[in-house]
């Protein structure tokens, strides 16, 4: 490994990209204007199935999909555009996030016509959402170690298990299931299998999980003899692993990785002046520096996803990156709100309120999704450490 | 990166690897010049790289010139490597012809050239051939070209152990010009920052390759080092500031945006800390020995990073271009900031 190796080329933005950025703008102009898109006083993803929906009637999700599907096949660098301005923004796009980043494309990789023929429409149309069904209670970092088991049965898979911090299972309507399918000794990452589950379901139980920021985003899901036709099978039984690795480059460098607190630093700035200390101004120096790196960075692992490759050394650094950032700028905006008196007295209450959730909700940024110490087992990996 | 950056590389590895040994670096350390390597530059018109062609240069580009100092401090090179070449391309760029041997380069406000003169910290300033004089005179770069034999030199050593000496007259000597519209005194100390920025990354990818290898060559416990998860753990986030500060050097390269280029100092400055902190500690003991070589790298981080400007200094700047826009005004200004790709 030398560090040579460990290099992005800069992106070629479509031309295109430019006017689509303008369009995803004046969209949120109007969103503003119309008072259905107010400065959050919150972190996170927001939900709303009709900011989808009109997201959807713009012809914003599954971008870069098959047009035959609905999708206008424009690129991966178009469809980052579009993201990072409607998350720069704080837009709600909960509602179909995970099947436009995620499910959507796993089916295109590796889902029969059939199943694209019933779904991707439905999510391209902002109807039908998705969750990941990854995690189980015994099963965190180590996934592999799954319990959750789809037996077969006649005409499908009865699957029986316990799925856990699973992001909007009580709002969307399908689940994309990681469970075993067989058990091959001393084969570990064989015999699992990505299996469609319907939420609605006879024998589906969806519980709340209340996170310490006091939002209801995870569920635990409880799986008793549920019933998947054999049509609910993604790919090949027992390559499960290897797809779901595929997705973990979508998964993991894009903007949402860096943009979470955007708003909070946006809120600092709105209120900070030129008058402020040399100290808060360093300090907030070296956060945009983050900031402008982690976006350049970004739009290179996108331009990679675009040419066919599958970044996951420079994805898993992203996100690594990415999600310390976001912790280091709640720390950063609470320092310079600190030092500057910024809130005392009334002043700035919309930033007092979201400096108090983001701090509540950060230590979630370097856990969700994969926790950077496994992160960092993948890029020590990639840079030939084991 | 493009054919020319290519073909520039290779032209200063080549250079290096023929010109340039360890006892050359160590002897910097006693004030000697590495004098084959400078030669051998110069005969290569790599000091010219940044004088138009039109005046008898190379007309390079700063990403190009970055091309030449990333091997420079990968190789950790002694001596005003960055200074002589930027020194021609600023006297260019003021009409002067480019001028023969080394230069000393001094950033200075205008105010401080009245009457009796004292440069501070001016790198290889006692040795060099020539001191340059830029001087922020409202805004715009004056800049006074004299002898080096022209000033009395206090020696003095930086962290890295290279000559940075006082230089003193009793009056400015030398003959002045001032860059042409185009060349303000900030651009000037801009593009020293950001080429001193690229040392830096070359300093610092020599490190962290240096320290996974000698992970996998040093054994403790009954088994390399390098497979120890805390060892993975510290190379594995040194490998995240290695990627963010190169790829953000590229870009603010391309377009030298005042946005990118602070950003991508202070950028790299983090990944400096990063890299002499990891790679010491990764090494133990030995790093700390005089004789290996990790240290001629890390101490060359710890001095360049306070030069022409300093890191802090571009940070501050960096706020300064945010810190009055509106909350609605903040994500256009971060999108349109300049980085390559953002239509």
């Amino acid at each position: 490994m030398s560090a040579a190796n460990l290099r992005l080329d800069l992106p070629d933005m479509p031309e295109a990209a430019a006017q689509l950025r303008l369009d995803v703008r004046a969209f949120i102009d109007e969103e503003r204007k119309a008072g259905r898109l107010p400065p959050p006083e919150r972190v996170g993803l927001g939900f709303s199935q009709e900011m989808t929906k009109r997201i959807a009637a713009r012809g914003w999700i599954g971008l870069t999909w098959p047009k035959k599907y609905g999708g206008q096949e424009r690129s991966a660098l178009e469809r980052y555009v579009v993201t990072e301005e409607l998350l720069a923004a704080a837009v709600p796009v909960g509602a179909h996030w995970v099947a436009d980043r995620q499910s959507g494309p796993v089916l295109l990789k590796f889902g029969t016509e059939e199943q694209r023929q019933e779904y991707l429409p439905r999510i391209v149309a902002g109807e039908c959402g998705f969750c990941i069904g990854m995690s189980e209670p015994e099963s965190g970092s180590d996934l592999a170690s799954l319990k959750s088991r789809a037996q077969k049965v006649d005409g499908g898979w009865k699957i029986n298990g316990r799925k856990i911090w699973t992001t909007n299972a009580h709002r969307v309507h399908y689940m994309i299931a990681l469970v075993r399918t067989s058990v091959v000794e001393g084969a570990r990452h064989a015999g699992i299998s990505q299996l469609i589950i319907d939420l609605q379901a006879p024998g589906v139980t969806i519980s709340p999980i209340i996170s310490m920021a006091g939002e209801h985003d995870f569920n635990e899901v409880l799986l008793e003899d549920v019933f998947v036709p054999d049509k609910a099978l993604i790919g090949q039984e027992g390559n499960g692993w290897n797809q779901v690795s595929a997705e973990l480059a979508y998964e993991r460098s894009g903007p949402e990785r860096w943009l979470s607190s955007f708003r909070l630093i946006a809120e600092l700035i709105d209120v900070l002046g030129p008058d402020a200390r040399p100290s808060s101004q360093e300090e907030l120096g070296r956060l945009l520096s983050h900031l402008l790196a982690l976006r350049q960075l970004s739009m290179s692992v996108a331009s990679m996803i675009q040419q066919g490759q599958t970044p996951n050394l420079e994805a898993a650094i992203v996100k690594d990156l990415g999600t310390k950032f976001e912790q280091e700028a709640v720390r950063v905006v609470r320092n310079i709100v600190s030092a500057e008196n910024l809130t005392a007295h009334g002043r700035a209450d919309r930033l007092k309120a979201l400096l108090i959730h983001a701090q509540q909700y950060s230590p979630a940024f370097t856990i969700r999704g994969g926790t950077n110490e496994i992160l960092r087992g993948i890029i020590a990996k990639g840079i030939g450490l084991r | 990166m493009s054919d020319n950056q290519q073909f520039f590389r290779d032209t200063a590895e080549r250079i290096l690897a023929d010109r340039l040994e360890q006892k050359h670096i160590v002897a910097a350390e006693s004030r000697v010049l590495p004098g084959e390597l400078f030669a051998t530059l110069a005969e290569n018109g790599i000091f010219l790289m940044l004088v138009p062609e039109e005046q008898g240069g190379i007309g390079a580009s700063v990403a190009e010139a970055l091309a030449i100092l990333k091997p420079a401090g990968s190789a950790a090179a002694p001596g005003p490597l960055l200074e002589t070449m930027l020194g021609n391309g600023l006297l260019a760029q003021a009409g002067v012809a480019p001028v023969e041997g080394t230069i000393a380069l001094a950033f200075v406000g205008a105010d401080e050239l009245a009457g009796a003169v004292t440069l501070h910290d001016v790198g290889w300033g006692g040795l060099a051939d020539h001191v340059l004089v830029v001087a922020d005179d409202a805004g715009r770069a004056r800049l006074t070209l004299s002898a080096g034999a022209d000033w009395l030199a206090t020696p003095g050593e930086g962290a890295a152990g290279e000559p940075s000496d006082r230089l003193s007259a009793p009056s400015l000597p030398g003959a002045s010009a001032v860059l042409d519209a185009a060349g303000s005194y900030a651009d000037a100390l801009r593009r020293a920052a950001l080429l001193r920025a690229g040392q830096q990354l070359g300093a610092i990818e020599w490190s962290f390759t240096r320290s996974i290898d000698y992970t996998g060559e040093r054994s403790q416990f009954g088994k390399p080092i390098a497979k120890f998860q805390v060892i993975q753990q510290m190379l594995a986030e040194l490998a995240g500031h290695v990627l963010a500060a190169s790829t953000l050097l590229d870009a603010a390269a391309v377009g030298l945006s005042e946005t990118l280029v602070a950003a991508a100092i202070s950028r790299v400055g983090d990944a400096a800390d990063s890299a002499i902190a990891i790679c010491h500690q990764v090494h133990g003991a030995i790093g700390y020995s005089k004789e290996y070589a990790l240290n001629y790298r890390t101490r060359r981080l710890m001095a360049w990073r306070a030069d022409f400007g300093g890191v802090e200094y571009w940070r501050g700047a960096l706020a300064r271009g945010f810190i009055t826009a509106t909350r609605e005004q903040f994500w256009p200004a971060v999108s349109d900031a300049g980085l390559q790709g953002a239509a």
